[in-house]
């Protein structure tokens, strides 16, 4: 036995067995514990999905042994122990559902199968396979025919029809031959299953099955006979299921459906009596007592009356993975475990929290009940597919607390409100008595900045220093590009003429820089005549004369034949040379 | 040891399932395998968000059957969706339509997607399509109300939310019906939805604190209060409801009260501006100076350019007789809300205490150009010109004060004015020598709530929930707290017109130097709001 930490509520459970690697794939749907030898002693029974595809086993652990294992055909969507007779000494049969079957054992032995009746198959359909077997149509006719019945038929095409449709056209006649004898079928496949009892609501009293199929309906079928007592449809296919009451007298099946509705139905009608519209997917549905818990995709933990009456609703940490009932009836107790994606599993009675428990990864099904000898016994596996047993103390209250658990704990957190420091305090001091000082001080330099900034922007105006020329005559715009590492430079001035239509003509480009730094081939340069909005480059070398890693700006002019000052003036920050010139 | 399971899942090629088929009934022909067998399994994963296993689910399960299975398609479309692809999400929906052409959730989903990428109009055509195969669908409705209202289309969308709620009632569609009547300006409908959202779902906090938050600013308090407690008994931590439940506590003086909720509040949204602004007005109102200070500063980093924060900081200024910072904050108030008369009294009485009486009157000429009800704007300035020696202009002043006052009165049976403001309104009289005094109604603690009106009113469109609004209940309850603060700190008897009669007025204001300016600060109150 291995004894893990169990973590948030270790006062409640014992950590009596956990095997990360027991290799359980399951749902809480697939998990039951039942006295399968008649010894008093419960065994756990677990329909293993294996790897999803392969490998589907029903496992029986005993204690913390795997004590049988049996391969299963199909995946298994159900597992339930029922009594399916009164025969002594009082052994529960085991019922797997999967695919269109159920699979009956008994005493670990495969006793039974039953087989869920076909589903009706569209007469058009058979009709054109009738003619492709006398050989009437050939198989392209029997593919168009087939198209045109499933765009209108309100009878589905059966697999035969649909996997001839999807087929290639040199395929075609090969399948014809190959299937054309088989009468055609249609199957629906099990999504769900649970037990209804008869008539007596004794804890062995004969049960009888409840399967819930992906065609929308739900079978109650008699266990002894095997025969089909009532069927009821629903709107979409059902999920998952919570059965009571008893067949003979009055039952209740809550459905939760694949459109993320809850139905309830009743004895009497085989349509639903009552519905829930919830706002996301249910991924847990729970009875305790005469509410219904339901978990929902969006985090939440709902209950409703048994006449679909909203009551509560609950906001959880985490996104739920799995639910189950837990019932301890020695003591009255009646509650919900809900797993959740934060590998955590909480306990609530009602919208109530009573405790917490830690599991060292995310669990995917639950089953509380009587394992061994033991009545207040959960079970549960994790994601990585490991199987854990707790065992409720038998010491152990749950204290019914309130919902509101007082003031929550941040309110007793400090506000994180700096100190003042002293320089503050001085610093306010000083603009308490200097107050009109600082700000006629501040006014003053205020108006220094704005007339500086207007001095130095009207300069700039009447020199032509900026890269724009808003002279209406000539406008231009520039920009310098430098390129190269050192100590030669490339640099290329693009030259634009922004008027409308105007060219602009006899405009030259020249230099000023420091000689000592650098050396330019071309220092005066003509421009040719201006196009309006064309951008014309021109270039010239620039050689640094200097190996100390100096720069310098060269200033660019735009001047204009027969004018003193510059049309427009460009700063180049030029970069620092990387090589040594050659002397 | 998880990984090499589904690594095998995902080397294993489809036809091994199939063998499974052969063994299980093995005529002559292969019996094909059920189309559906997984299904289940795919909604499992599906729904417990376990989305890398379901997609290998969904794979296995297409290539088995040559990609006929539709419900496989569907799941895959959404997963694709989910994740962000909604193009070829939607390519998936459409494979899903030509397998079965009369899907109402496919075409909900395809209208989803269409909705999902901005393109209302065709999502409102897919609905009205999926509305004709499926009539009575609650779904269908509330997303057609959802569409109209984006495409500003509110009669429509009214319309459809309502029939959305006639078939069965989501806190959703009442959601978003309050939120389209709102939006449309008509809070009383409003109200009347979250009204009936209360009672369907009794504990849903949004709806009531939505609720608590819109009789807020209409100022029926203790509705909102109410439904506001509501909330927070629910849902401690909804930072919604304490935030305007905590605005409320600061009006009525609970400032310990109003900080143990921001705590909490602190704690879920640690980077909220009106929150640190309430937490500082509460240390105002509490005479922490120097906390709140940098409370307010803190609420002014995270978001520069909320004028609300900025006016209390000059607030807050003005009573530290810091004046010169006072300036700056409220000018860069008021160049952010230039239409507010009392930022420009609040600037004038910084300007009158930095000795700049020029601009301080320009500032005073501002304030009462744009001030429409409070005569507090008028009382500082006529004491302001009273104590530069315009005796005319005070008095003029000091008339339109008293027709403001009266007009107040008349609209509002049992308001109660800030009893400094009252003091100090007749020292002014008394010393303009005015006859008749003004009938002032009872003085009470709830003085601002006079002054509040006209601001809330302001900005009746803004929508609920936002910080706006959030602000606008916080603004009203930091301006409560100045008001509060005043008397202390005011010290209307500085001004030198009010001759005997010391005031009621705690001693320490004898020590400022400039009587003039106190009554400024009484305006701030108000202003705030």
């Amino acid at each position: 036995m291995t004894s893990v930490e169990s973590g948030g509520d270790g006062g409640k459970w014992l950590d009596a067995h956990y095997d990360p690697v027991a290799g359980l794939y399951t749902f809480s749907s697939c998990v039951d514990l039942a006295d399968l030898s008649g010894d008093g002693e419960n065994r756990l029974v677990v329909g293993d999905l294996g790897t999803g595809s392969s490998g589907m086993k029903l496992k029986v652990y005993r204690g913390t042994a795997l004590m049988s294992e049996n391969t299963l055909l199909d995946l298994p969507a159900g597992l339930v122990a029922f009594f399916m007779d009164l025969h002594e000494p009082r052994i529960p049969t085991t019922a797997v559902a999967s695919g269109p079957c159920i699979y009956l054992y008994k005493n670990l032995r495969p006793y039974f199968k039953f087989t869920l009746p076909s589903l009706e198959v569209n007469t058009l359909e058979q009709d054109v396979w009738q003619q492709a077997r006398e050989g009437q149509i050939d198989p392209l006719t029997l593919k168009e025919m087939l198209e045109s019945i499933r765009k209108k038929a309100d009878v589905p095409l059966s697999v035969r029809s649909l996997r001839f449709l999807s087929l290639e056209t040199d395929g075609l006649d090969e399948f014809v031959q190959l299937h054309k004898q088989q009468p055609i079928r249609r199957q629906t496949v099990i999504t769900c299953i649970d037990t209804l009892k008869k008539s007596t609501a004794d804890e062995d009293g004969v049960s009888c099955l409840v399967v819930g199929t992906e065609s929308s309906d739900v079978f109650i079928l008699d266990s002894k006979a095997f025969i089909i007592l009532s069927k009821m449809s629903l709107p979409a296919p059902p999920t998952m299921m919570d059965v009571t009451g008893q067949f003979d007298v009055e039952f209740r099946i809550t459905v939760a459906c694949r459109n993320g509705n809850i139905y309830i139905l009743r004895r009497e009608s085989d349509k639903p009596k009552y519905c829930v519209e919830l706002p996301s997917h249910p991924v847990g549905l729970v009875r305790v007592g005469k509410n219904v818990l339901v978990g929902c995709t969006d985090e939440s933990l709902q209950g409703f009356t048994q006449k679909g009456k909203k009551l509560w609703k609950i906001v959880l940490p985490a996104p739920i993975t799995t639910m189950a009932p837990m019932d301890l009836p020695t003591r009255g107790f009646q509650g919900v475990l809900v797993g959740l994606a934060n590998c955590e599993v909480h306990l609530y009675r009602d919208k109530n929290l009573l405790s917490t428990i830690k599991t060292p990864d995310v669990v995917t099904s639950i089953c509380f009940g009587r394992y061994g000898r033991e009545d207040g016994t959960l079970i549960m596996t994790t994601k990585g597919g490991g199987l854990m047993v707790k065992i409720l103390k038998r010491t152990v209250v749950f204290d019914d607390r309130d919902s509101a658990p007082g003031p929550p704990l941040a309110q007793s957190i400090r506000l994180n409100v700096p100190k003042k420091t002293k320089l503050y305090v001085d610093q306010t001091l000083r603009e308490r008595e200097s107050g009109v000082a600082m700000h006629r001080a501040f006014q003053m330099d205020l108006s220094r900045v704005r007339l500086a900034a207007a001095k130095a922007y009207v300069k700039a105006l009447e020199s032509s220093l900026t890269p724009m020329s808003a002279s209406l005559s000539e406008p231009l715009k520039m920009n310098a590009v430098v390129q190269g590492l050192g100590p030669s430079f490339k640099l290329t001035l693009h030259v634009q003429n922004t008027a409308a239509c105007r060219p602009v003509m006899n405009l030259a480009i020249s230099f000023l820089y420091d000689e000592n730094l650098y050396r330019i081939r071309d220092p005066y340069m003509r421009i040719p005549l201006l196009v309006p909005g064309l951008i014309y480059p021109v270039g010239t070398f620039v050689d640094c004369t200097n190996d100390k890693g100096i720069t310098d700006i060269i200033k660019v002019f735009v001047l204009h034949e027969g004018r003193s000052s510059p049309l427009l003036t460009a700063h180049i920050n030029m970069p620092v040379s990387e090589g040594l010139a050659l002397s | 040891w998880w990984t090499s399971r589904w690594a095998v899942l995902r080397s294993f090629p489809s036809s091994a399932s199939k063998k499974k088929g052969f063994r299980l009934f093995a005529p002559a022909a292969p019996e094909l395998p059920i189309v559906e067998r997984r299904n289940w399994l795919i909604h499992q994963h599906y729904i417990r968000k376990d989305y890398e296993t379901c997609k290998v689910i969904i794979k296995t399960q297409l290539q088995e059957t040559n990609g006929m299975c539709e419900y496989a398609i569907y799941v895959q479309a959404l997963i694709l969706r989910l994740e962000g692809r909604i193009q070829e999400s939607l390519e998936l929906l459409q494979s899903c339509a030509i397998l079965n052409p009369s899907s109402t959730d496919n075409l909900k989903q395809v209208a989803r997607s269409l909705f999902l990428l901005g393109k209302h109009k065709a999502a409102i055509e897919v609905y009205h399509e999926a509305a004709r195969l499926c009539d009575k669908d609650w779904e269908i409705s509330h997303n057609l109300g959802v569409c109209f209202f984006f495409i500003k289309d509110f009669k429509n969308a009214e319309e459809h939310l309502n029939t959305a709620l006639q078939i069965n009632k989501h806190d959703k569609t009442f959601m978003m019906l309050g939120k389209v009547h709102l939006v449309a300006g008509e809070t009383d409908k409003a109200i009347e939805v979250f009204k009936r959202a209360v009672e369907f779902s009794p504990e849903n906090t949004d709806h009531l604190s939505t609720l608590g938050l819109l009789y807020l600013q209409l100022r029926k308090y203790q509705k909102a209060f109410e439904h506001l407690g509501n909330a927070l008994t629910f849902d401690p931590n909804n930072y919604k409801a304490i935030l305007a439940a905590g605005s409320m506590m600061q009006t009525h003086g609970d400032f310990d009260v109003a900080m143990n909720k921001y705590r909490v509040a602190a704690c879920a949204v640690p980077e909220s501006p009106p929150l640190w602004n309430n937490i500082g007005m509460c240390f105002f109102g509490k005479k922490k100076y120097v906390a709140a200070i940098s409370c307010l500063k803190r609420a002014n980093y995270l978001s520069p350019f909320d004028w609300k924060v900025l006016y209390n900081l000059g607030l807050v200024h003005l009573t530290m007789q810091q004046y010169a910072s006072a300036f700056h904050f409220l000018s860069a108030a008021i160049s952010l809300n230039p239409r507010m008369g009392e930022l420009y009294m609040l600037l004038a009485v910084a300007l009158t205490n930095l000795e700049d009486v020029e601009n301080s009157t320009r500032a005073y000429e501002q304030a009462v150009n744009l001030d429409e009800s409070n005569p507090l704007v008028n009382l500082n300035f006529a004491i302001f010109l009273y104590n530069h020696g315009d005796k005319t202009a005070a008095l003029d002043q000091y008339q339109e004060m008293q027709r403001k006052v009266n007009i107040l009165q008349d609209s509002s049976s049992n308001l109660e004015f800030d009893p400094e403001l009252m003091d100090m309104a007749q020292k002014l009289g008394a010393a303009l020598q005015v006859g008749e005094s003004l009938q002032w109604t009872k003085p009470g603690k709830d003085s601002k709530s006079k002054p509040h009106s006209a601001t809330l009113a302001k900005s009746p469109s803004a929508p609920l929930g936002t910080n706006q609004a959030l602000g606008q209940a916080m603004s009203s309850a930091a301006s409560y707290n100045k008001n509060i603060q005043l008397p202390a700190g005011t010290v209307a008897s500085r001004l030198g017109m009010t001759p005997a009669s010391p005031p009621t007025l705690p001693a320490p204001h004898n020590q400022q130097c400039d009587g003039s300016p106190s009554r400024a600060w009484e305006k701030k109150k108000e202003a705030e709001e």
